[in-house]
C-alpha cells in the first residue's frame, strides 16, 4: 500500500446529532454498534448517564451533543462508537463510547485544511484539540482523553 | 479496571434499580408493619424499635433521593448499621447473590461530586450500583428530596 504524502492524516468524521459533527483520529475508533443496548446509571451527569457493555468492560457512553447544548435531546437514531484513548503518556489504552447519529465517514485531512474552531457553541474550545475545514464546514477534532477523564465536569458546553 | 469482588453483598431493589450494600452493614430485615409512623424523626416515614432503640426509617427513590411518601411497591424494611449510622430503608425487594459479582469502578466522566456509587456491577437482572450505609446516610442528611 503506498504511503500517504507527509502532512496528511486519516480521520473519522462523526455525526454527533442532527447538527454537530466532530472528528477523531483514524486509530481512535475501534468499533461501531448499531442500536446498542445501553444501561442507565443513576446520579450521573446528564450527558453521560449510560453504560455500554463491551468486551467484558463497562464503558461510559458520552453524549457530546447534549453537553454542547447544556441539555439532553431525544434521538431518532442511535449508534454507539467505541473509542480508544490513552489517559496518560505510556499508559494502557482506555475505552469509552460516544453516541452518534450516523455511520462515521473516513476522511483524509491535510494540514492546509486547518481552521479556527467554531465560535458557537463555546464548548468546542473545551473539548477540541484543533479543527479542520471540510465541505465548507469546520470539523473540530475531539480531545478524547480529556472528554473521558471527567474534564467536562464543571465546564459549560 | 478493578474487577475484584468485594465481600458478601446484599442487593436491594428500589423502583427497579439495584443497589448493592455490604452484607455486614445489614442489621436486620423487618416487615413494614413494624414501622411506627407516630415516631417520626425529620425526613423519615417513621421508626422501628430494634435492640432497645428507635431506628428512623427512610424512603428513597431508585436514584437515592429521599421521598416524603412511601410508594405502594415498598415491601420490606432493611435496617442498616455501620457502627456510626443506624437507620432503616424501605425497599421493594431484597435479592441474594450466589457469588459476589465483579465490581467495576465508576468511570471518571460519570462521577458527580458526592456520588454514592463506589462501583458498578453487572447482575443477571441488569446494572447495580455498589454503595454503603455511610453514603446513604449522607444523602439523607443533606436532605435532597424527590418530590415525584
Amino acid at each position: 500500500m503506498p504511503e500517504l504524502p507527509p502532512r496528511q492524516a486519516m480521520a473519522w468524521v462523526l455525526t454527533l446529532d442532527f447538527e454537530f459533527r466532530a472528528a477523531v483520529g483514524e486509530r481512535e475508533m475501534v468499533h461501531l454498534i448499531e442500536t446498542p443496548t445501553l444501561l442507565d446509571v443513576p446520579r450521573t451527569p446528564f450527558y453521560c448517564r449510560q453504560i455500554l457493555v463491551w468486551n467484558n468492560l463497562l464503558l461510559p457512553v458520552m453524549d457530546v451533543a447534549a453537553w454542547l447544548r447544556g441539555q439532553p435531546a431525544s434521538r431518532q437514531r442511535t449508534l454507539a462508537g467505541v473509542f480508544a484513548h490513552q489517559p496518560r503518556p505510556g499508559a494502557e489504552p482506555d475505552y469509552g463510547a460516544l453516541l452518534l447519529a450516523a455511520i462515521p465517514e473516513r476522511a483524509r485531512v491535510a494540514d492546509e485544511q486547518a481552521c479556527a474552531l467554531p465560535e458557537q457553541p463555546s464548548g468546542w474550545r473545551t473539548l477540541s484539540i484543533s479543527c479542520f475545514q471540510r465541505g465548507g464546514q469546520p470539523i473540530p477534532i475531539l480531545d478524547l482523553p480529556f472528554v473521558f477523564s471527567g474534564g467536562l465536569q464543571g465546564c459549560d458546553g | 479496571m478493578n474487577h475484584e469482588p468485594l465481600a458478601a453483598l446484599a442487593v436491594l431493589v428500589l423502583d427497579g434499580r439495584r443497589w448493592l450494600l455490604p452484607q455486614a452493614e445489614v442489621a436486620s430485615l423487618e416487615p413494614l408493619l413494624d414501622i411506627d409512623p407516630e415516631v417520626r424523626p425529620p425526613g423519615s416515614i417513621g421508626a422501628i424499635a430494634y435492640r432497645d432503640a428507635w431506628w428512623p426509617v427512610y424512603c428513597m427513590s431508585g436514584e437515592l433521593r429521599v421521598m416524603a411518601r412511601m410508594p405502594e411497591k415498598r415491601r420490606l424494611c432493611l435496617l442498616l448499621d455501620n457502627g456510626a449510622d443506624r437507620f432503616g430503608l424501605v425497599c421493594d425487594q431484597i435479592e441474594s447473590l450466589a457469588d459476589p459479582p465483579p465490581l467495576f469502578p465508576l468511570p471518571a466522566c460519570m462521577r458527580l461530586p458526592g456520588s454514592p456509587i463506589e462501583a458498578l456491577a453487572l447482575l443477571d437482572a441488569g446494572l447495580g450500583g455498589a454503595t454503603t450505609a455511610e453514603h446513604i446516610a449522607r444523602l439523607i442528611a443533606t436532605g435532597e428530596h424527590d418530590d415525584a
